[in-house]
């Protein structure tokens, strides 16, 4: 498969392996960006989206792997497959976490179930040049999810403002590492699309369903995790003008930016390599305390 | 999971919501399009296709140290060969059919050559012995383009720590350090003097930056020393037999270390293994699993397109349905319940000797 010609300094032809973790949240405070609910459940939005969402991925591309014809990117898929099922399982602690404290998400994760399982799952009743197609068309979906992925990683790797904040440093290395993943494995994803269908349209149609869906999902998110949170009462409503502050402070990546970012992948010469440093995101890897405290 | 019955309102309202509505509506529309005009895999394009192998021949061959021969290998025409960067390993297949991964150890500056180093391990599985005896200057060998599992993230300040062979990986790093102008030093840990390839190379580099210890003088070296060399805040890339990675990992909480980068090779042996059997669906092939081999390894041998990831039993990847039979768990991914219902992990989970596992495969 051909691939884009990147300058030297960029690691590419990575080896994926998925890095088995430890997280101890027992000592999680609700709002672990101390004072600061409404920068705490923004991010939590992840811990909303990211389970269902990745275990998805997970199925789309087991549903794609026969249908990959060259070894290397098979063996990337493989890697991203159990690094991603490795996310969604860490994700999933901070959402059993979060019911143990009185705010409870399933009303928003019941949705977002449905979204993944009934709306984008495998369709009954298609031909099969209809079943490959929609393999290919989730392959963009995911493709263009993990361009936004690779923005926040890269984001969360550089975040002094949530470190200012005294924000809970076990969130702090969950955010990292699994951004640094998401920086280490940025072009999967795309490269599995090109792979399976290089036309121009399907990138755009996979950028146009899925970014627009992916801001509303957010949104509704800060709303709802506001809402449900039992300290505040409903008393906090989110607005963009206190998400712009956050911004500023650096407790939140910018929106503008994160929009910019989605019409670069619009661009002809686009490649995720562009975006974010792997030798950052592999630096950090080296470092994460979860990281380490399971390889012992 | 219930796909019939829609979610109910966010907050409780009771009323469907409406959102749902909509992208489940838009949803039931453009699954089944997909397929027609513009929503399709264009048909004039050619299908994907892999990318071919590499063809290398074999250009120098000579002794690097005691036991330890050095392979230089080039394209059959003189045409560069894909860049790599320190870190990256090639797989190899030998003549006799044996695939072999092996560190880049040359300069990644130099586009049309590849160097490996090869330590003769006599009782191990013959690749070793058939690069040191059977190849020659001349012989042609395919490979699969550099990949790298152990990138060198050239941090300000690096400890390459290297076990006897474990030095072929960090040499280039070694030489890039020093290219960069890095606070750097590399200490290379052998059995004996003659058996260390490489260390005229490295002095060269820097010599108040490299440490040559070996086991003849001083006995096999503790992590602590070890880790002692880095300078303050370092990154640590070490590369050696288990025992020495397992202990730096285990001293790497001790000052000046920060962090510790390491070749993560999939699968581990296999510990306290017996032989059985997994049998593929109730009427299927039944497949012998040696004690050293994972079931895993031995399925894929039949289904190619089975999905794994970790080979260490946490992913949950390979997860398949047990139809009958009596497993002996060895995974850290799966509950008690879903053991109970049937699901395995190929990757590392058996079963006691002469057992036979049905797999819904």
């Amino acid at each position: 498969m051909p691939r884009p010609t990147a300058p030297t300094t960029v690691h590419d032809s990575l080896v994926l392996e998925p890095r088995d973790v430890r997280f101890d949240w027992s000592q999680l405070p609700l709002h672990w960006i101390p004072d600061e609910p409404m920068a705490t459940h923004t991010i939590n939005v992840l811990h909303l989206l990211l389970p269902e969402g990745e275990r998805w991925f997970v199925r789309v591309f087991k549903e794609a792997l026969p249908m990959i014809r060259d070894e290397q990117l098979r063996e990337e898929v493989l890697g991203f497959i159990g690094q991603e099922a490795i996310h969604a399982e860490a994700h999933q602690e901070v959402l059993d976490h979060l019911l143990g404290q009185g705010l409870d998400p399933r009303p928003y994760v019941r949705q977002i179930s449905w979204l993944f399982h009934r709306i984008l799952g495998e369709k009954p009743g298609l031909t099969e040049r209809q079943r490959r197609e929609n393999i290919i068309e989730r392959v963009a979906f995911v493709a263009a999810i993990e361009h936004f992925t690779a923005f926040l990683g890269n984001w969360a790797l550089n975040s002094p403002g949530l470190d200012r904040a005294k924000a809970d440093p076990t969130m702090l290395d969950l955010l990292r590492w699994h951004g640094a993943e998401e920086v280490e494995h940025r072009s999967v994803a795309y490269d599995l699309m090109v792979h399976l269908d290089p036309g121009y349209l399907r990138r755009i149609r996979g950028m146009m369903v899925s970014g627009p869906l992916l801001v509303h999902l957010w949104v509704r998110g800060v709303r709802f995790m506001l809402a449900a949170d039992p300290t505040l009462e409903g008393r906090i409503r989110p607005t963009w003008r206190e998400a712009q502050q956050h911004v500023r402070r650096g407790l939140l990546p910018d929106p503008v930016k994160s929009i910019r970012s989605g019409l670069r992948y619009l661009r002809p010469g686009y490649h995720p390599t562009q975006e974010g440093s792997s030798s950052q995101a592999l630096g950090y890897l080296a470092t994460s305390p979860a990281a380490r405290a399971a390889a012992r | 999971m219930d796909l019939t019955t829609p979610p109910p309102d966010l907050y409780g309202r009771p009323r469907p919501d409406r959102f749902i509505q909509r992208i489940t509506a838009f949803g039931d529309r453009y699954s089944p399009a997909l397929g027609g005009p513009l929503l399709r895999r264009s048909p004039r394009r050619p299908a994907p296709r892999p990318t071919p192998d590499l063809q290398l021949v074999v250009t120098r061959h000579e002794a690097a140290a005691t036991d330890v021969v050095e392979l230089h290998l080039a394209d059959p025409s003189g045409s560069p060969l894909p860049r790599w960067q320190p870190g990256a390993r090639l797989l190899l297949t030998l003549p006799s059919g044996r695939e072999r991964h092996y560190s880049l150890c040359g300069d990644p500056a130099d586009p049309r050559s590849y160097r490996i180093a090869v330590r003769r391990i006599a009782d191990g599985g013959g690749g070793s012995v058939e690069i040191h005896d059977e190849l020659h200057v001349g012989a042609r060998l395919t490979a699969r383009r550099p990949r790298n599992g152990f990138a060198f993230c050239a941090e300000p300040a690096v400890l390459l720590l290297a076990g006897g062979i474990g030095i072929t990986p960090l040499l280039p790093m070694a030489r890039q350090a020093a290219r960069s102008g890095l606070d750097w030093h590399l200490v290379h840990a052998g059995r004996s003097a003659d058996s260390m390839p490489f260390t005229d190379e490295l002095r060269a580099l820097d010599p108040g930056r490299v440490t040559l210890l070996t086991d003849d003088d001083r006995g096999v070296p503790d992590a602590v020393d070890l880790l002692a060399h880095a300078p303050a805040g370092a990154a640590v890339y070490c590369c050696g037999p288990a025992p020495m990675l397992a202990a730096v990992q285990a001293a790497l909480d001790a000052p000046p270390a920060r962090s510790l980068h390491f070749e993560r090779f999939g699968a581990a042996p296999v510990p306290d293994g017996r032989p059985f059997t997994v049998r593929l669906g109730a009427e299927g092939p039944e497949l012998p699993v040696p004690a050293d081999r994972s079931a895993l390894d031995v399925v894929r041998e039949v289904r190619p397109e089975l999905p794994y990831s970790c080979h260490q039993g946490f992913c949950g990847t390979c997860r398949v349905q047990l139809l009958s039979g009596v497993p002996e768990h060895r995974d850290r991914r799966l509950t008690e319940e879903e053991h109970a219902a049937g699901a395995l992990l190929p990757c590392v989970s058996r079963a006691a000797e002469g057992e036979t596992l049905v797999l819904d495969l």
